[in-house]
């Protein structure tokens, strides 16, 4: 008879477990008429949130196009003010965790990787803290950013640490933790490319800010089950629905087109001709950039 | 009956061990084929028993792609896959967007550029060919 608990707790080590953690409160109320229903909120399958983790812009993504657009590297847009010893609570540590790992990835892109130890002694600390350093191979990514090795198998396992941590959280109902990791990692990113086109005025750096919309709704939603858990997930709630109100007008359209492909060096080589426009005004942008600094500084800050 | 138990679950155990280091080296390889020219960005590891009704791709992720991109999809198989791990990305609207396998002529792609110009959330559907058993890689990188 013993051995049924062993079995079933080995068995269980061995799956993946995909159970969904929802906080049935649903106080915290957004004003707006295209806000996203409760009950939709609450019935997220597990699916649909490891698609919206996914779908979470990418720091290095923001990053890559700060370099093609040639704007050079500065430290002073980092988070340098986080000390991980001084997190007391969860809610800190995990929010933290995300705003250091976009940092991380900004630093990778820009291979300042001898500056990124700091950071990455922060992020060990706070995954730590929070029970998650088994998933972070500390050792690896330190020698290569050590040795500026490979770029890619830096990002890979930088970024996919994050995604291990990502689907263990949630896979544990620690699903809130996981949350925040995400949110710290986007409003990092959303900062670090609002800071740059308000020094680096440019086109496609403000377009990217202005489709940030259409991410922004699924933020929420990841958001939602939360945030009336306690004062802190209800301050960052109506946080981020000040940045999505700053958004309500900014619009973005679409045309219509086929794909153009031609046979290159062994691979297919696609053109989309479909395309989307932004209609962003310029004091539309300027109350993006400064409520994501607002919000993003008050996080930092909030020790 | 105990002791055949913990073999079974120790057997298992070493399997998903095994598993997952093959993926490591499998992906730590099909690094090296993403080109230099590229950064990574996402893996997607897949790992596929034969199709009881070949049809519709199995393994399905969603991905936000950004206009002004340009994005390379590889794809790897590891060597006792029966079929070859090939790619589809479909709109919001359900649109192929891209395949690396053109079923006109039957040609597989290992990799496809993708230069987007319509930000959007998509879905990346992947599988092996005829619905055959196997495990690969799917790697997003960014074209410089």
């Amino acid at each position: 008879m013993r051995i049924k608990p062993l079995l079933f707790i080995l068995v269980l080590s061995l799956c993946v477990s995909c159970r969904n953690t929802t906080n049935n409160s649903a106080q915290f109320v957004f004003p707006e008429a295209d806000s996203i229903p409760v009950s939709e909120a609450l019935k997220l399958s597990p699916e649909a949130i490891a698609d919206i983790s996914r779908n979470i812009t990418s720091p290095v993504e923001i990053a890559n196009l700060l370099q093609k657009l040639e704007v050079p590297f500065s430290q002073s847009y980092l988070a340098s003010t986080i000390d991980a010893n001084r997190q007391s609570t969860n809610f800190d540590k995990a929010l933290k965790l995300g705003i250091l790992g976009a940092d991380l990835g900004y630093l990778n892109i820009y291979e300042r990787t001898g500056s990124s130890l700091e950071i990455l002694s922060s992020i060990r600390k706070l995954s730590e803290d929070i029970k998650v350093g088994q998933f972070f191979d500390f050792e690896t990514i330190k020698t290569l950013s050590q040795n500026n090795s490979n770029l890619d198998s830096l990002l890979s396992l930088s970024i996919n640490s994050y995604t291990r941590i990502d689907e263990y959280l949630r896979s544990n109902d620690r699903g809130h933790l996981s949350a925040l990791m995400i949110i710290g990692v986007w409003i990092e990113a959303q900062y670090l490319a609002t800071q740059v086109v308000s020094q680096y005025p440019d086109k496609v750096l403000s377009d990217r800010i202005a489709e940030q919309k259409i991410i922004l709704n699924d933020l929420l939603l990841l958001l939602m089950p939360y945030c009336n858990r306690d004062n802190d997930f209800t301050a960052l709630c109506r946080s981020l629905q000040e940045i999505k109100e700053k958004y309500r007008d900014v619009k973005i359209t679409y045309s219509q087109g086929d794909p153009v492909s031609v046979e290159k060096n062994g691979g297919l080589s696609i053109i989309q001709t479909e395309k989307s426009f932004v209609e962003m005004t310029e004091s539309q942008l300027e109350e993006i950039v400064n409520i994501t600094k607002s919000v993003r500084n008050r996080l930092i800050l909030n020790e | 009956m105990k002791r055949s138990l913990i073999s079974l679950v120790l057997v298992l155990a070493a399997l998903n061990l095994a598993s997952a280091q093959d993926n490591s080296k499998l992906l730590s390889s099909c690094l090296t084929q993403t080109g230099a020219d590229s950064k990574y960005l996402k893996d997607f590891r897949i790992q596929l028993g034969t199709a009881a009704d070949p049809g519709a791709p199995r393994y399905k992720a969603q991905m936000s792609l950004w206009k002004n991109t340009k994005y390379r999809f590889t794809m790897c198989n590891s060597d006792n896959s029966k079929g070859k791990l090939i790619l589809t990305i479909t709109d919001a609207a359900d649109k192929v967007v891209l395949s690396s396998y053109d079923s006109k002529t039957g040609k597989y792609y290992p990799f496809v550029d993708f230069e987007c110009n319509r930000s959007g959330i998509y879905t990346l559907s992947y599988d092996f060919l005829n619905g055959q058993k196997g495990s690969g890689v799917g790697i997003v990188s960014m074209v410089r």
